[in-house]
């Protein structure tokens, strides 16, 4: 069975091309414009094999969506890799007290993205 | 930077510019609501996207800058520093300098270094924090991971993992994984000692730990970039056995190992060139092949050489060379995509599902037709037409956005202009949501920010004179949009002095448009303003009064198939009203007959049509044949003439004559006979066919034939070689 990914961004370029590295690696993609869509799009208990998430986004932020995703019982153990800039040490920090599983840091180039998953990803 | 995330760079300049004009819009309100956070994180937010995303492209200049700016936001947000119309303004610059930056990213315009730099080094100092390191860095992997391997060291490593481990959805098992990829796991030693009683045991805990050894040929960073997301937290050690490769310290020595260029065609599969493949077979040394080389000459030098060309030609090929390359480059960055909100592709799809039901239930019926089952056939075909009407109504709606894109840049300009002028103005925006074709809205940008200058400059007074005059001290520019039938109105309104009768007629006169005393009715001398060269600013200031202007706008609202009229009163404001098609794809067409062919004329251009009587046509010598229509005499175009047709009709007095006017020159063109209105969907001609002088494109008609519609200009153009030929 095909994996499946969260990929939540408000900047629709940025979303555009984790899905579509995704979606080439062979990954089955849901797409989330902030938090509280993807919170939405998973209520129903849809299981996900990775979450790949922004931080700075409107509506519900990166953090917020990561605490709430950790006390659903679909994503207590999934991987969340979070998309930070290097600037953003503290949100690396808070990211991580959160419950994030790792971080990778703008820029990436898909390479560096699909290896980094696959670091966290469950085999 | 990879080639893979290149195709999304369009999408970034489009959301880029979104984000821009976010910035720009944010930090104008902020002059009002200074501390409105939710603002202020929404612009943080705008800034922070286009810094990320343009590093994804390696555009450095922009990132780098983007994050001193975003640096600046931050304090604001967080309170560390205050803001203040020198911040706010600062920023609006830097907004602007990020503008070109990003057009510099596109399109390679050279950007102005100088106002780089100096804005770059204002932001750093209005951070009054230490400066951050730049966000942009080089891309790539773990630091260790390209060098080159020697197979055999090994590790001792230690690792007691934080308790939560399990908690951020973390897997030990990975991170063996990844350490066997790297080497052989030589040993594992799992350390239970910190297990408690099961009765204390939380399963989603975890107290194991390891002892590891592992045997690679990969260093020490690597090993640790393995541990990446858990190394802050845990207890890691990782120690190095003995050394024993050879290669390693052939490395140590300095000796280095690289890829030669051989290795990297081999790898990349390339075709090696015929001078290497014959060095390899020893057919000839590297030097002579290298020598060979060097004596290679380009085509244009041998041409010159051989006397074919001349150096001016070959340098002026050269020339043209180049600019179809800036061509290109151009047109590729011309090519623009739009953003089409996923409902209105659904409601489309839906509709097309619709239009297929339709069909087949068409198809079923007339398998097998009976007279009797009219009613429902025509019944279906009422459900046709419904379906048609609707995909073409929400197709054109894909290519429709909300004016508000073309109004958002307003509330900057009048700001700009009001401190450049000293007056203080208030721009009120309604009807934003207004939606119209792409086209229409890129195209009346230039017009509409006319207008508003115009309003700023020309109609709205100085404050000492508003109060002088009981008006509020501040003066306001109202720009409104709204739907009216098929077209879209949009209104320029400022409560200013007004248009001044007396001083247009004066500089009318001066400039010999009218007569001295020639009676004009209001709306004819509000017109004068529209011709070429025509401005009544006392002085000329750098906002508008350029002596170009008015005529301009009115020519490009015409040529959107529009119209712009005046209303003013004295001492109470103007107002300009536009009225445009709401899109180009579509015209109100009038349809005419000349002996079998029908064309179309753009109902627009129509003035009126008449049959003229005996003897009205006159041929004079030297320009043509010319009507007169009260008073005024006008070219007669016989179409049949221009187009080589058989016309029903060669005589003026049988055939009707329709008066088109253009861009303020009237003509007339003599049809056998006006068919009727109709809308009509323009094809291109160019893009079919090839352009035809007075044809402005082409439509399928009703009977499923072609029918031209005619090009009023082109016309005109015609009819004027023609006196030119005359004479």
């Amino acid at each position: 069975m095909a994996k499946t990914a969260l990929v939540v961004d408000d900047s629709t370029t940025m979303r555009q091309m984790v899905s579509f590295t995704l979606t080439n690696a062979g990954f089955t993609v849901v797409e989330a414009e902030h938090g509280k869509d993807a919170v939405s799009k998973v209520a129903g208990g849809a299981k996900m094999d990775i979450v790949v998430t922004d931080l700075n986004m409107p509506e519900m932020d990166g953090i917020a969506l990561i605490k709430e995703l950790r006390k659903m019982a679909n994503f207590k153990f999934t991987p969340i890799l979070m998309l930070t800039t290097e600037s953003a040490m503290e949100k690396k920090q808070a990211g991580k007290e959160a419950g994030a599983t790792g971080w990778i840091v703008k820029p990436f180039n898909p390479e560096l993205l699909l290896k980094t998953i696959a670091k966290v990803l469950p085999a | 930077m990879s080639n893979d995330f290149a195709q999304f760079q369009d999408a970034f300049f489009e959301e880029a510019a979104e984000h821009l004009a976010v910035v720009e819009e944010g930090l104008l309100q902020l002059e009002q609501h200074p501390n409105d956070w939710d603002l202020l994180n929404k612009i943080f937010r705008s800034a922070h996207s286009i810094k990320g995303t343009a590093g994804m492209f390696g555009f450095s200049a922009v990132a780098q800058f983007t994050h001193k700016m975003e640096t600046l936001l931050d304090l604001l947000r967080n309170g560390q520093k205050a803001g203040s119309p020198a911040v706010t303004d600062l920023l609006l610059k830097s907004t602007d300098c990020l503008k070109t930056l990003i057009e510099s990213a596109k399109t390679g315009s050279g950007i102005d270094e100088e106002t780089v730099q100096r804005l770059t080094a204002d932001l750093a100092g209005a951070s009054t924090s230490a400066a951050q390191p730049a966000a942009a860095r080089g891309l790539g992997g773990s630091a260790g991971a390209a060098q080159p391997g020697c197979e055999d060291r090994t590790y001792a490593i230690t690792w007691t993992p934080p308790d939560w481990l399990f908690q951020r959805g973390l897997d030990p098992l990975q991170i063996m994984k990844e350490l066997n990829d790297l080497g052989s796991l030589a040993k594992v030693t799992l350390n239970t000692s910190r297990l408690p009683d099961l009765s204390d045991l939380d399963p989603e805990r975890c107290y194991l730990s390891w002892e590891i050894q592992l045997a690679t040929g990969k260093d020490h960073k690597v090993i640790e970039s393995v541990f990446e997301f858990v190394r802050e937290d845990s207890v890691l050690k990782i120690e190095e056995g003995e050394a024993l490769s050879v290669k390693r310290e052939a490395l140590e020595s300095g000796n280095e190992i690289r890829f030669t260029n051989d290795e990297r065609r081999a790898e990349s599969g390339e075709p090696k060139p015929l001078g290497e493949i014959l060095v390899e077979t020893g057919v000839v040394s590297r030097e002579t092949v290298d020598h060979a080389l060097a004596q290679q000459k380009r085509v244009g030098q041998i041409l010159v050489e051989q006397k074919a060309v001349t150096p001016e030609q070959l340098e002026q090929a050269l020339q043209k060379q180049r600019q179809q390359e800036t061509a290109v480059q151009a047109r590729k960055s011309d090519a623009t995509s739009i953003r089409v909100d996923t409902d209105k592709i659904d409601k489309l799809i839906n509709l097309v599902g619709e239009l297929v039901i339709t069909q087949s239930m068409l198809s079923d019926l007339g398998s097998r037709f009976e007279i009797q089952q009219l009613p429902v056939l025509l019944e279906r075909m009422a459900q046709l037409e419904r379906n048609t009407r609707e995909i073409q109504e929400r197709v054109m709606g894909i290519r429709m956005l909300p004016i508000g894109t073309a109004f958002n840049r307003f509330p900057r300009l009048v700001r700009d202009l009001s401190a450049k002028a000293g007056k203080k103005i208030q721009l009120v925006l309604s009807g934003e949501e207004t939606e119209l074709d792409k086209t229409v809205i890129e195209s009346i940008n230039d017009p509409l920010t006319h207008l508003v200058r115009n309003s700023a400059d020309h109609g709205l007074e100085l404050p000492e004179e508003r109060l002088d005059n009981n008006k509020p001290e501040v003066g306001t520019i109202r720009l409104n949009a709204c739907h009216e039938g098929g077209s879209i109105c949009i209104t320029v309104e400022d409560d200013g002095r007004g248009l001044n009768r007396e001083k247009i007629i004066a500089k009318a006169v001066k400039q010999g448009l009218i007569a001295e005393h020639e009676k004009l009715s209001d709306d004819q001398i509000w017109a004068l303003i529209f011709k070429p060269g025509f401005s009544t600013a006392e002085k000329v200031t750098d906002i508008s009064g350029r002596g170009v202007g008015m005529d301009v706008v009115k020519r490009n609202i015409e040529s959107l198939g529009g119209t712009i009229s005046i209303k003013t009163a004295t001492g109470q404001g103007t107002t300009f009203t536009l009225k445009l098609p709401l899109t180009l794809a579509i015209i109100e067409g009038m349809t005419v007959r000349v002996g079998k062919e029908t064309y179309i004329v753009p109902l627009l251009s129509i003035l009126e049509s008449i049959q003229p009587k005996l003897g009205s046509v006159k041929t004079v010598a030297g320009r043509g044949e010319l009507i007169n229509v009260r008073g005024s005499y006008l070219p007669v175009i016989r179409l049949y003439e221009v187009f080589a047709l058989q016309p029903e009709h060669t005589e003026p007095t049988k055939g009707i004559l329709l008066i088109l006017e253009t861009e303020g020159e009237r003509v007339a063109i003599m049809v056998d006979e006006i068919l009727g209105q109709q809308q009509v969907v323009i094809k291109s001609m160019e893009q079919n066919f090839r352009k035809v002088e007075g044809i402005a494109g082409a439509t399928i008609l009703g009977n499923g034939t072609v029918g031209l519609i005619l090009d009023v200009r082109g016309l005109l153009e015609i009819a004027q070689r023609e006196e030119a030929v005359a004479v």
